[in-house]
């Protein structure tokens, strides 16, 4: 597993408060691990889920009909980077 | 003599969908779509669908599948509607099903099931209108919904042509608030679920109502898809995003009436989307068997009011539902408490039965597919009792060396519905079984506790 930078954590920890993942702690999500299908087994209704906990952290209001919201919600690392170009 | 109704009753130079973005290979550009241009692109799918019998309806473009929905009926083909997409639900409907084919615009398909998508289908405008509306007979089996989304093995539920144009009528008098206009819908369900077939599927074939072909999902989303509406605006939805849409700014945005269904609505949630979008919001009580049968406004009301064509009858602790235009009754999966002639209270549900997101499960038969999974020693999946806006399933399983959470996670995820695939999954080293075997809930709870991190 790649090492998570402070942002990425931070990014993990709002994750793991916005959807309740009981069985995994914020240190542990890879940050170049799918968030959706295989990997976390995400699916739309935690897209939602996660975009209002950002909305609210960050200030963000993400967009299903952009690319760059789909291409962010690909792994750790690009929900990361996508917030941080946004803030 | 054959009774028929028609495949649209609306005027044909009526405005019957709007769409917020181009679909170029059926020549359209965004905007309005009358009756004579749909009725154009039914005709041409139609006559590009093959010889068959079932058609897997999973277009996810709600124009898409408004045209496929009824070219498949003017066939006299059978829409099958499951809730899921994935391959494994498709193998099973092919295996259930004689004849079937899948009508899509861009999903896997599990060969060797024939299938059209209808992105690849080039169609033009250049329309007759001296055709007419074609007439549909009203014993035709128009489509077959199903009601458990929890496994594939759920209980078919068959539309007729007269269901689906009869409960229609009803529904448009109960939920729409009176106008002359034509009303403008967004809808953020799928059009494959009860809800969404019955709103933004059915009420623009049959109702002055206007559907778009999108299904957004994050709040901004649907602000932006709302604006992009004339007015007057309705929108159909369901409690998680009317959630998610509440604290979001809408100043700018009136709407004629806001529906909701699929799952309870908290009365303050209703409070607030009432003031955000100065409209009434009216609360949805149905089922897949039955359609919508109630309503209410959760701001100010507590009881439901049932719609009049359809009819209650108690029998102890259980409620059967019947209506001239079903084929047959149901039992209620609530229990309710009849407070007048038109007038009751919801009073939960049955036990074995969880809703998630709008899908409803048998938690016998999740517990059923994770048995089935070959790396278990021993598991179970619960419903836990939480405070989360959403709550999701839990396991708790003992794994055979060499299976891992994610192994068993993925056998879930092609077996059920990604909504019912259990999160948390804890792995321990064994069930705190009695000796004589069973699995007590208190000692699940107690283990569950002791697990969360």
């Amino acid at each position: 597993m790649t090492k998570q930078t402070d942002a990425e954590l931070k990014m993990a920890n709002l994750l793991v408060e916005a959807l309740n993942l009981e069985d995994i702690e914020a240190h542990e999500i890879d940050p170049d691990e799918q968030l959706f299908g295989d990997g976390l087994g995400l699916d739309s209704i935690d897209a939602l889920e996660i975009s209002l906990a950002i909305a609210q952290d960050y200030g963000i209001q993400m967009k299903a009909e952009d690319e760059a919201t789909r291409q962010a919600f690909a792994t750790l690392k690009s929900l990361t980077a996508f917030v941080e170009s946004n803030k | 003599m054959v009774k028929t109704f028609p495949l649209v009753r609306r005027g044909q130079n009526e405005v019957i969908a709007y769409l917020l973005k181009p679909i170029a290979n059926f020549g359209l550009a965004a905007g309005k779509v009358d009756v004579n241009t749909f009725l154009s692109h039914v005709r041409a799918v139609a006559a590009a669908l093959g010889e068959g019998k079932h058609a897997i309806n999973m277009c996810d473009n709600r124009y898409l599948f408004l045209v496929s929905f009824c070219a498949v009926v003017l066939r006299r083909h059978i829409n099958l509607l499951p809730a899921t997409k994935n391959t494994f639900t498709q193998h099973q409907l092919n295996e259930a099903y004689a004849d079937t084919y899948i009508i899509h615009d861009g999903v896997d398909i599990a060969t060797p099931i024939p299938s059209i998508d209808l992105r690849k289908l080039t169609l033009n405008n250049a329309h007759d209108s001296s055709l007419g509306i074609p007439q549909i007979p009203n014993k035709h089996l128009a489509c077959i919904t199903f009601t458990s989304g929890s496994t594939g093995q759920s209980k078919p539920i068959l539309k007729y042509w007269r269901t689906l144009h009869c409960s229609t009528a009803i529904n448009y008098r109960y939920m729409i608030p009176k106008t002359d206009n034509t009303i403008f819908q967004l809808a953020t369900m799928p059009a494959q679920h009860m809800w969404g077939l019955e709103t933004s599927i059915l009420m623009p074939l049959f109702e002055n109502v206007c559907m778009s072909d999108v299904k957004p999902l994050f709040p901004q989303d649907i602000f932006d898809s709302l604006r992009s509406l004339p007015a007057p605006r309705l929108l159909v939805s369901t409690p998680i995003h009317l959630r998610a849409i509440s604290v979001g700014s809408a100043d700018d945005l009136s709407l004629h009436a806001v529906l909701c269904a699929t799952s309870p609505l908290a009365p303050d949630l209703a409070q607030e989307i009432e003031l955000k979008f100065a409209a009434p919001l009216l609360e949805v009580y149905g089922c897949s068997e039955v359609g919508s049968m109630a309503v209410r406004e959760t701001a100010r009301e507590r009881n439901w009011l049932r719609f009049d064509d359809i009819h209650f009858e108690k029998d102890g602790e259980d409620t059967v539902v019947s209506a001239k235009h079903l084929p047959e009754s149901t039992l209620l999966q609530d229990n309710i408490d009849i407070i007048d002639e038109q007038h009751f209270t919801l009073r939960g549900r049955t036990t074995d039965l969880v809703k998630i997101a709008g899908k409803r499960g048998s938690l016998f038969e999740i517990n059923q597919v994770l048995l089935q999974f070959k790396g278990l020693v021993d598991g179970i999946v619960i419903y836990p009792n939480t405070n989360n806006a959403i709550t999701r399933l839990c396991a708790i399983v003992a794994l055979k060396p060499g299976y891992d959470k994610l192994t068993l996670r993925r056998f879930l995820r092609e077996h059920l519905d990604s909504a019912f695939v259990p999160r948390p999954i804890h792995v321990v080293d064994t069930l705190p079984r009695e000796s004589n075997g069973k699995l007590l809930k208190t000692r699940v709870e107690d283990l569950l506790k002791s697990l969360k991190k």
